[in-house]
C-alpha cells in the first residue's frame, strides 16, 4: 500500500467513486445496469485474486472454478431446496471459501509454475466435474434461476429519489453487487493494512526471510486462498443470480485466464486495481467484438469474417501492448502518470531512470 | 492382448505428438522460466501453413521441413518482436504477453483461414499392419518415426553443437555467458525458433486426426502441460519420456476405464500429474521446481 | 601513448547510489596491475564497469576503442576475459562444456587444441573430472575451472575479481604462479582484484588503492609492497 502522504486525498477519491456507482443505475438504462452490476461481480472476484497474487505471492489460473463453486451453490440451494436467495450469497462465500482453504494446504507444496498448472488444470476439469453428478446440477443442462424483484421499501425510495418509475430486478441486483462490492472491499482494505496485509506481503517478498521474522507462512498461504476463494464465491453467487442461468459451460478455462489478465492488467497490489480489472474483463471483448463492425472502411465480406477473428485479434494485440507498456497495469499507469504531473508541477527537473545523479561538489 | 497392444502403439503414437509440444514448451521454460501458453496456437498457425502449401500442389514431403523452417523463423521474429520488449518484467507480465500471443494468434488463424474444419493430408495410410499380433496403422508408424527423428534431432543439436551448447548456457546462466561472448538475446531468440519448429511438427502430425482449424491445439496443449510436467519442465529428455508415458495412460485408460470419455480423458492426465507431484514435485527427471532466468 | 586499458574519470553506480566516484587507471600491453582497497571500495564495480556490467559515465578505452554503450558480448569479443566475484562457472554443464564455451568466439581448431592441453597441464584436475558436472568440483576446482575457461579464451586482457576468496593458501599460490606463467608467456595484461594486498603486490607491476570510490595510491608495486604507512592505512598488514 503506498500512502505515501497522499492518504487523505485517497480518501476522497474512493468516496468519489463509491457515489458514482451509487448513482449509475439513474444514469443508465437498466440492462446497462445489469452490465456494471456484472463488471462489479468481477471486481469482486478480481479483489480476491488482488490478495492471492498482489499480496500473498502465490498463483491461480483456476479462479474460475471457485466461482462456479459459489455460482452452482447459490443455483442449487434456490432451485432445488428453495432457501431465500439473499442468504445463499453468504453460504456460497463461505463453502467456497471453505474450499480454497482446504485446497491451499496442497497447494503449499507446490512451486509457484507448478501451482499454476495445478489451478489450471482444475479450471480445465471444471465444467466435466459439474456434469457428472447429475441429480444436483442438472447436468449440462444447467439450473435457470427466475429474476428477484426488489423489496419493496428498496422499490419506492428508488422511485422517489429517480422520482421514475419502480426499480427493476437488474437494478436491484446491481445495488446488491454494489453493497457487495464495498462491504468485501471494505474488509480487503482492512486485511491489507493491518497485520494480515503485512504478514502476506513479507511472504510475498521472501518466504524464508518471512519465516524467519516469526510469521505462520503456511497458515497465510492457505488463509489467502481460502479468502480469494471466499471472494470468487461470493461473486459466483451474485453472478448466477445476475444471469440468471448456469451451466457448465459457464465456466471454461477461457473464464479463469481472462479474470487473471484482468488482475493483472487492472493492477497487482493496488487497491484500484480490481476495478479497472473488473471494467476491463467485462468491457474489452464486448469493444473488440464491436469495434470491427463499427469501421467503415473495412469491406463487408472482410467484416463478416472477421466479426469472428477480430474480437480475439484485438484483445490479444491489446493484452500484449499493455504489458509492454504498463506492465504495472493501469493502476499503476495512472498511479505513475500522476507522479509525474506531481513532480513536474512541483518544478523539479525530470531525471530519467538511468542516468547518474550528478556528481556532488567536492572541496 | 492384442488390443491392448494395439492401443499402446497408439498411445506411443499420441505420445510422440504431446512429446514434440512439450519439448516446445520446456525449450522456452528453460530459456525464460515461463510457459509459454501461445506454443500450441503457433503450432496450430505453422500447420496451416503447411496446409496452403500443400494446397498449392507441393508435395508434403517437402512442405513438412519448408514449414518447419517457417516456423523457426516465425518464432524468432515473435521473440524479436513481442518478447523482447519485456524480457526483464516479471514472469506473470511474461505470463500474460503469451496468454495475449495465443488469442492474437488465434484469431489471425480464424481471420487468414476461418473456423471451417478442414481435413488434412497424411502421406501415411490407414491401413494397418501387423505387428506381433496387433494390428498398428501406418499412421501411427508413421507419426513416431516422424517424431523420433525429430526429437533426435534436437537433441543432436542441443547437446552436441556449439550453439547447442551455447543456448544451453544462455539458458542456465545468461549473465555468465554474456561474459563468455555469447549473444545471449540471440539464443533467447534461436530458443524460440526451435521452440516454434518443433511445435510445428507436432501439430502438423496431429492435424491428420483432429481436422485442421484454429481451436485444433487446445487440448493436445493441455496433454503437452501435463507430459513436460510429468517429466520435469526443464528437463527436454523428461518431456520426451512424459509424453509417451501421458500419451499410453490417456489412451488406455480411455480404453478400459468405464465412462472415461473424451472429456474425462483429459482429467486423467492431470490424475497423473498430480499424483506425481505428490510423490516427486520436481516431476521424474526434473531437479529444480523453478528457475527464473 | 596509450595503455591497452585505459579508465579516465569513471562514475558508476546502482540505481541511485553511487560506487564510483572518478576513477583513472591504466593497463599496458602485458602488465600485470592490482586493485585493491577494503570491501565496498568499488573494485568490483570497477570490473563491472569495463565489461558493460554497470552503467558508469566517464571514458573507458580498449585498445583504442571506446566502451561506451558497448554490450557484455561485444566487450569480451575485443579480447577481454573477465571472472567474476563468484566465478561464473556454469554448474549446470560438464567440466569440459565449460572449456569448450571458453573456445566459444574462436575458430582455429589447432589452436584451441594445443591450448587444451596447455590448460590440462596447469590443472590436472579439469582433465581427470572433465565428464563430470562442474557442480562436483570444490571451490578451489571451480576457481581453476573459471581461470583455465578464461584462459582458453586467449584474452588480450585477463580481468580476475578476488580469485584467492576462499582458497586455501597452497592453491592460492599455484593459481598465481600459473597466472604469472601466462602472464610471461602470453604476454596476457592482468587487472587483478584482490583483497590479499601482499600476495597481489608480489604478482604486480603496478597497484591502485581505492578507497571509497576513488584511487587513494597509485604506484609500482615493488614501492607499495615497502611503504609502511600505505600498507598500514589501505592494505591492512
Amino acid at each position: 500500500m503506498r500512502f505515501v502522504g497522499r492518504a487523505p486525498r485517497r480518501y476522497w477519491l474512493i468516496a468519489l467513486g463509491v457515489i458514482v456507482f451509487a448513482g449509475l443505475p439513474t444514469q443508465v438504462t437498466s440492462f446497462q445496469s445489469l452490465e456494471w452490476a456484472e463488471v462489479l461481480i468481477f471486481a469482486i472476484v478480481i479483489m480476491g485474486l488482488n490478495l492471492l497474487i498482489g499480496y500473498s505471492g502465490q498463483i491461480s489460473l483456476g479462479h474460475g472454478a471457485f466461482m462456479a463453486v459459489g455460482a452452482y451453490t447459490t443455483a442449487i440451494l434456490v432451485h432445488r431446496y428453495h432457501v431465500e436467495y439473499l442468504v445463499t450469497i453468504p453460504i456460497a462465500g463461505l463453502l467456497t471459501g471453505l474450499v480454497g482453504f482446504f485446497l491451499g494446504i496442497p497447494a503449499l507444496r507446490l512451486s509457484p509454475l507448478y501451482l499454476a498448472l495445478a489451478t489450471f488444470a482444475l479450471a480445465v476439469i471444471t465444467p466435466s466435474l459439474i456434469k457428472r453428478p447429475e441429480n444436483l446440477t442438472q447436468g449440462t443442462q444447467g439450473i435457470l434461476l427466475p429474476p428477484q424483484q426488489p423489496p419493496d421499501w428498496a422499490s419506492s425510495t428508488f422511485a422517489a429519489v429517480t422520482g421514475g418509475p419502480a426499480m427493476t430486478s437488474d437494478q436491484w441486483l446491481y445495488y446488491l453487487c454494489f453493497i457487495a462490492a464495498i462491504i468485501l472491499f471494505w474488509v480487503a482494505w482492512n486485511v491489507v493494512r493491518r497485520r494480515p496485509g503485512r504478514a502476506l506481503m513479507a511472504i510475498r517478498d521472501g518466504e524464508v526471510a518471512a519465516a524467519a521474522s516469526g510469521v505462520n507462512v503456511a497458515g497465510y498461504k492457505t488463509l489467502a486462498f481460502g479468502l480469494s476463494a471466499f471472494y470468487a464465491g461470493v461473486a459466483g453467487a451474485l453472478y448466477a443470480l445476475a444471469t440468471g442461468f448456469v451451466s457448465p459451460d459457464t465456466f471454461p478455462v477461457s473464464l479463469s485466464f481472462q479474470l487473471l489478465v484482468g488482475a493483472v492488467i487492472g493492477g497487482l497490489g493496488s487497491i484500484a486495481g480490481p476495478l479497472f480489472g473488473g471494467i476491463f474483463t467485462f468491457w474489452l471483448p464486448i469493444i473488440s467484438s464491436q469495434f470491427v463492425q463499427t469501421q467503415d472502411w473495412i469491406p463487408d465480406q472482410v467484416a463478416s469474417v472477421f466479426k469472428n477473428a477480430g474480437p480475439a485479434v484485438t484483445y490479444g494485440a491489446l493484452l500484449i501492448l499493455i504489458m509492454i507498456f504498463a506492465p504495472n497495469g493501469l493502476a499503476g499507469l495512472i498511479l505513475s502518470a500522476y507522479a509525474r504531473l506531481r513532480s513536474r508541477l512541483r518544478g523539479v527537473g525530470e531525471r530519467t531512470s538511468g542516468q547518474l545523479p550528478p556528481d556532488p561538489q567536492t572541496v | 492382448m492384442d488390443e491392448f497392444l494395439q492401443q499402446v502403439l497408439s498411445g506411443i503414437a499420441a505420445g510422440g505428438i504431446y512429446a514434440s509440444l512439450a519439448l516446445a514448451l520446456v525449450l522456452i521454460y528453460n530459456a525464460m522460466g515461463l510457459v509459454n501458453f501461445a506454443q500450441g496456437e503457433m503450432a496450430m498457425f505453422a500447420t496451416f501453413l503447411a496446409f496452403t502449401l500443400i494446397g498449392h500442389g507441393i508435395s508434403y514431403w517437402i512442405a513438412l521441413p519448408v514449414t518447419i523452417a517457417i516456423a523457426f523463423i516465425g518464432g524468432i521474429v515473435i521473440q524479436r518482436i513481442v518478447i523482447r520488449p519485456v524480457e526483464r518484467a516479471p514472469v506473470l507480465t511474461l505470463v500474460i504477453v503469451t496468454l495475449g500471443l495465443a488469442t492474437l494468434i488465434n484469431g489471425l488463424a480464424g481471420f487468414f483461414f476461418g473456423y471451417l474444419p478442414r481435413s488434412f493430408p497424411s502421406p501415411f495410410s490407414v491401413q494397418t499392419v501387423d505387428i506381433l499380433g496387433a494390428a498398428a496403422s501406418w499412421q501411427d508408424l508413421g507419426v513416431m518415426a516422424v517424431s523420433g527423428v525429430v526429437l533426435v534431432l534436437v537433441f543432436f543439436m542441443l547437446q552436441r553443437t556449439s550453439v547447442g551448447l551455447a543456448m544451453r548456457a544462455a539458458a542456465h546462466n545468461p549473465e555468465a555467458s554474456r561474459l563468455l561472448g555469447i549473444r545471449v538475446s540471440w539464443m533467447l531468440a534461436l530458443g524460440w525458433g526451435l521452440a516454434s519448429a518443433v511445435g510445428a511438427v507436432s501439430g502438423i502430425m496431429v492435424a491428420p486426426i483432429l481436422y485442421l482449424e484454429p481451436n485444433m491445439m487446445q487440448t493436445v496443449i493441455i496433454y503437452a502441460f501435463a507430459a513436460a510436467v510429468l517429466g520435469g519442465i526443464e528437463s527436454p529428455l523428461g518431456a520426451v519420456i512424459g509424453g509417451l508415458i501421458v500419451g499410453v495412460t490417456v489412451n488406455l485408460a480411455g480404453t478400459y476405464l468405464p465412462g472415461v470419455g473424451g472429456d474425462l480423458q483429459l482429467a486423467v492426465a492431470f490424475a497423473i500429474i498430480i499424483a506425481v507431484l505428490v510423490i516427486r514435485p520436481n516431476g521424474l527427471l526434473g531437479r529444480r521446481a523453478m528457475r527464473r532466468a | 601513448m596509450s595503455a591497452l586499458l585505459e579508465l579516465d574519470g569513471v562514475r558508476a553506480g546502482y540505481g541511485h547510489t553511487r560506487v564510483l566516484h572518478g576513477v583513472s587507471m591504466s593497463v599496458g600491453d602485458g602488465d600485470v596491475v592490482a586493485l585493491l582497497g577494503a570491501n565496498g571500495a568499488g573494485k568490483t564495480t570497477t570490473l563491472r564497469a569495463i565489461t558493460g556490467g554497470v552503467r558508469w559515465d566517464g571514458i573507458i578505452n580498449f585498445a583504442g576503442h571506446s566502451l561506451h554503450r558497448a554490450t557484455t558480448e561485444t566487450i569480451v569479443r575485443m579480447g577481454i576475459a573477465h571472472v567474476p566475484e563468484g566465478r561464473g562457472v556454469l554448474t549446470e554443464l560438464t567440466v569440459e562444456e565449460n572449456l569448450r564455451l571458453g573456445a566459444y568466439l574462436r575458430r582455429d581448431g589447432d589452436g584451441i587444441a594445443k591450448d587444451y592441453d596447455r590448460v590440462f597441464g596447469y590443472f590436472p584436475i579439469l582433465r581427470e573430472r572433465r565428464k563430470l558436472s562442474a557442480s562436483t568440483l570444490s571451490g578451489g576446482e571451480q576457481q581453476m575451472l573459471a581461470l583455465a575457461r578464461a584462459l582458453l579464451m586467449r584474452p588480450k586482457l585477463l580481468l580476475l575479481d578476488e580469485p584467492s576468496l576462499g582458497l586455501a593458501p597452497l592453491v592460492v599460490r599455484s593459481i598465481f604462479d600459473i597466472i604469472r606463467a601466462v602472464n610471461e608467456s602470453d604476454r596476457v595484461a592482468v587487472l587483478l582484484v584482490e583483497q590479499n594486498a601482499r600476495i597481489a603486490l608480489e604478482l604486480s607491476s603496478r597497484a591502485y588503492v581505492l578507497e571509497v570510490g576513488r584511487v587513494a595510491v597509485e604506484g609500482e608495486s615493488a614501492k607499495l609492497k615497502n611503504q609502511e604507512s600505505v600498507r598500514r592505512s589501505y592494505l591492512g598488514y
